[in-house]
């Protein structure tokens, strides 16, 4: 559906009379369009190219976009030659018309002049997406990035150069608010009615269809996905142009990386995640593992796993993940498993130094705990290993032995062992923990 | 169209009635409006100026000024003689009952045709400010262009009147009720700017570790001065929204992100949030808060203690380009600083900020430092610790 229309307006001056005749000259037609579409918000920046016929003098031109969501303040038209002949005095939105603007334009050239008519929209998004497919050693992934564009504007925008931005922008408004106003600014004295929150169950579900129309229909070529830093963000240019009409979205492969090293991580923490284990799978946005071009944007990864030499897969499970810097680490939560054990069991207990007040109540003392941790990996592949322990206090000293790996104080109050374990085997180690209590706090050096 | 003229000037008469006067009687010519002035220098009211000509009779004469559908402040209005200054005096003002209008009895002491300009305080008509910005691609400037948007409720057209800001030439435009008119009234190619990376540790999440799956932002501004250096400097630039843009190098701009600004004098700063960087990582962490207790009541309690504080903060840049991050700490309370591994600028006793100058990415991956800084906070009271208080 095209809903954005553009009529020519001519003044002509009637000898005479003072009021002026407004003549209907052209429609011109939109020669190219470009969409810049963020995710981080509802919105997309669109510029289009159209040619005008203008007459030396006063020219009118209307721009209208019933049934669009478009944002009218953010309107704007720049003329791309005899910008110095060409003077936009203003533009009107009329009384008791809605969804139309009206560009007064003073020109002392007549003929074509390419103009260029940028406006934010709301409707069009994209996400991206990941599918992950691990080697049978688990020792490397195949990474496949996709984007997702969807378009629910209300406009059809044929063949147009397609662009995503990756970055969280700051705006104030939202589009789809500003696109509904009965007036662009509003009204003096009344605050705009704050946008009522979206139903979003009714869009998850809508969104939900329009994906899976999309996974049906295959992406016809794969096209190039050039990336460059701008300020924060990163731009995303698909090669060529993109007809997504209203409704459809369209996915495109962003990357397609083989033998991406991954390291199986495995974490236990009790204060967070329970008494079991949780199954990490961690790479790095570099060089090293075949990445590392471009920072890899957010979204859902799918792992699954290769299986026998037919090429079978079996499904391992998904994590969404969060924004990843170049050079960053990437650790993907799988959730939790049975086939790896972290076991602390505390194997003895006693408390000493006590202190007493003047009444000779107790206003002191040390508690000491042994603790024993087993780790037992039951799987064929090498794990990574990564224990936190939280105390309760910053009043603590600890003494670690066996095989308790790398030790790391994280925090105050939290400490990390990370072990390395082979394939099916298992690692003990012991650590005493010594807290300071009331009075005895202060005699705790760090 | 129709215009909406619902203002109106009825000089009356005074047609001598009884001194029972049963209503008012409402007669005669109807002055037209003449030179009209929109006013829009205070943004928190909107002044017209309109000259009339009234034919004034010797004697008293009783001007009727009313309206309807609009919103006058009616203890505002004013009205001038402006060609017989002396010789035509207002007397006094009524209000009739229950009606938008009021009532000028003037003496004249001849027939004159009278200018005189009325001026009155109109609700719902007034101006808008909005900035548009496009960086290059360096971000070093930006092109600045600012509108002014005319928005008219006010339930009156004008025709053709005198626009005046509080800065610029007045000029001419005509506006209807229920329009609005954006217009460009600045342009300022060229104006430097300087982006800044804030990373305050009151306000954003200290170990982004702790987060699933969510980045924390680090906010990121430009800082645009407004003096003559910055091809600006003219006249304060008033509060509005602005929308940033960014070249991208491909004959085209993207969209940075949007702020709105307050009021800027001249020789100050303007500053717009444009969005998050999420390229630049702050984990701070407590690695150290111990108590030392300084005095014991006859009870033995814990009643004055002092505390021996350290917190780390590791910043990482992922940038392939240098940044300065300004970072903010606070500690509540009175302290002293033990050690601390970098410089800082006290900004008040509570607040401590710290420009930390961050190279880009190298090949052996993101350029870190680490603030380190270890503190005694003294003289606290059990139960009756200073909280953190942050003025802003």
């Amino acid at each position: 559906m095209k809903r954005i229309t553009i009529v020519l307006l001519i003044l002509m001056a009637m000898t005479g009379v003072g009021r002026a005749k407004v003549d209907l000259v052209t429609l011109p037609s939109r020669d190219t369009v470009q969409l810049t579409i963020y995710n981080s918000a509802d919105m997309t920046l669109v510029r289009e190219s159209r040619a005008l016929t203008l007459k030396d003098g006063e020219n009118k031109l209307q721009f209208s976009w019933a049934n669009t969501l478009i944002d009218p303040t953010s309107l704007e038209m720049l003329p791309k030659a005899n910008a110095d002949k060409i003077d936009i005095a203003n533009l009107t939105f009329p009384p008791r018309v809605t969804n139309l603007g009206l560009w007064n334009i003073e020109s002392s050239v007549s003929g074509k002049v390419p103009v260029e008519i940028t406006y934010l929209t709301s409707g069009l998004s994209w996400r991206a997406f990941y599918m992950g497919t691990l080697t049978e050693d688990e020792k490397t992934m195949q990474l496949n990035g996709y984007v997702v564009v969807t378009n629910n504007s209300g406009e059809d925008y044929e063949n147009a150069q397609t662009r995503l931005i990756v970055g969280k922008v700051h705006i104030l408004d939202e589009i789809a608010e500003l696109a509904r106003r009965q007036y662009p600014y509003g009204r003096p004295g009344v605050v705009p009615m704050p946008q009522a929150t979206p139903t979003a169950p009714m869009e998850d579900q809508r969104r939900a269809r329009v994906v899976m129309e999309a996974l049906a229909e295959m992406p016809s070529g794969a096209k190039e996905v050039i990336k460059e830093g701008l300020s924060e963000y990163f731009l995303y240019t698909i090669e060529g142009t993109e007809t997504i009409p209203n409704g459809w979205s369209k996915r495109l492969l962003s990357f397609n990386v083989d033998q991406v090293p991954v390291i199986n991580l495995y974490k236990y923490e009790e204060e967070r995640y329970g008494p079991s284990v949780v199954r990490f799978l961690s790479f790095k946005n570099d060089k090293e593992h075949k990445l590392g071009e471009t920072p890899i944007p957010g979204g859902m990864l799918k792992v699954y796993r290769g299986v026998g030499d037919q090429g079978h897969l079996s499904y391992t499970g998904q994590s969404s993940f969060k924004y990843i810097p170049v050079d960053e680490d990437v650790e993907l939560n799988l959730g939790t498993v049975d086939n790896l054990v972290v076991e602390p069991k505390v194997m003895d207990f006693k408390t000493e130094n006590y202190r007493f007040d003047r009444r000779d109540n107790v206003s002191g003392w040390d508690e000491i705990h042994t603790f024993k941790i087993e780790v037992r990996n039951t799987r064929d592949i090498n794990v990574k290993v990564e224990i936190k322990r939280n105390f309760n206090t910053q009043y603590w000293d600890i003494n670690n032995s066996g095989d308790f790996g790398a030790f790391e104080k994280v925090n105050l109050n939290t400490v990390k062992f990370t072990l390395d374990l082979q394939p099916r085997s298992v690692k003990k180690f012991e650590y005493v923990l010594r807290t300071y209590h009331g009075d005895r706090e202060a005699d705790w050096r760090p | 169209m129709n215009g909406k003229r619902n203002i109106l000037m009825v000089i009356v008469l005074l047609l001598i009635c009884s001194a029972i006067s049963q209503g008012r009687i409402k007669l005669v010519a109807l002055p037209e409006r003449a030179a009209t002035v929109i006013r829009l220098d205070n943004p928190q009211a909107t002044l017209i100026e309109e000259e009339r000509v009234l034919t004034l009779q010797k004697g008293l004469n009783k001007v009727d000024f009313s309206w309807k559908g609009v919103s006058i402040d009616a203890d505002s209005i004013r009205l001038r003689a402006l060609e017989h200054t002396d010789k035509v005096t207002l007397l006094s003002v009524s209000y009739p009952p229950n009606e938008a209008a009021l009532v000028w009895d003037i003496s004249s002491d001849s027939d004159y045709a009278e200018t005189v300009r009325i001026s009155y305080l109109l609700s719902n008509i007034d101006r808008l400010i909005t900035y548009k910005a496009v960086a290059d691609k360096a971000e070093t400037f930006v092109d600045l262009k600012s509108y002014l948007v005319l928005r008219n409720f006010s339930g009156e057209d004008f025709d053709k009147a005198r626009v005046l800001l509080d800065y610029g030439e007045a000029f001419e435009q005509g506006i209807d009720h229920e329009e609005t008119k954006q217009m460009l009234f600045l342009k300022s190619p060229k104006v430097p700017i300087t982006k800044v990376w804030k990373f305050d540790a009151a306000l954003l999440p200290w170990d982004p570790e702790k987060l699933e799956n969510q980045n924390v932002g680090i906010p990121v501004s430009y800082r645009i001065v407004n003096e003559a250096k910055s091809n600006l400097g003219e006249f304060a630039l008033w509060g509005g929204k602005a929308r940033l843009f960014q070249d991208d190098g491909h004959e085209s701009t993207i969209f940075l992100g949007e702020d709105t600004t307050g009021l800027v004098p001249v020789g100050e700063k303007m500053e717009l949030y444009i969005g998050d960087s999420r390229d630049i990582v702050v984990t701070q962490r407590q690695m150290q808060d111990t108590r030392v207790v300084t005095h014991k009541n006859n009870r033995g309690e814990a009643v004055l203690y002092d505390t021996d504080e350290q917190i780390t903060a590791k910043i990482e840049n992922f940038k392939d380009s240098p940044a300065m991050l300004t970072m903010i700490q606070h500690i509540p309370g009175q302290w002293d600083m033990e050690n601390c591994n970098m410089k800082y600028e006290k900004k008040d006793a509570n607040t401590l900020e710290f420009e930390i100058q961050l190279p880009a990415r190298s090949q052996a991956g993101p350029a870190v430092k680490e603030l380190k800084m270890t503190y005694h906070r003294r003289h606290l009271r059990p139960g009756a610790e200073p909280e953190l208080q942050i003025i802003r």
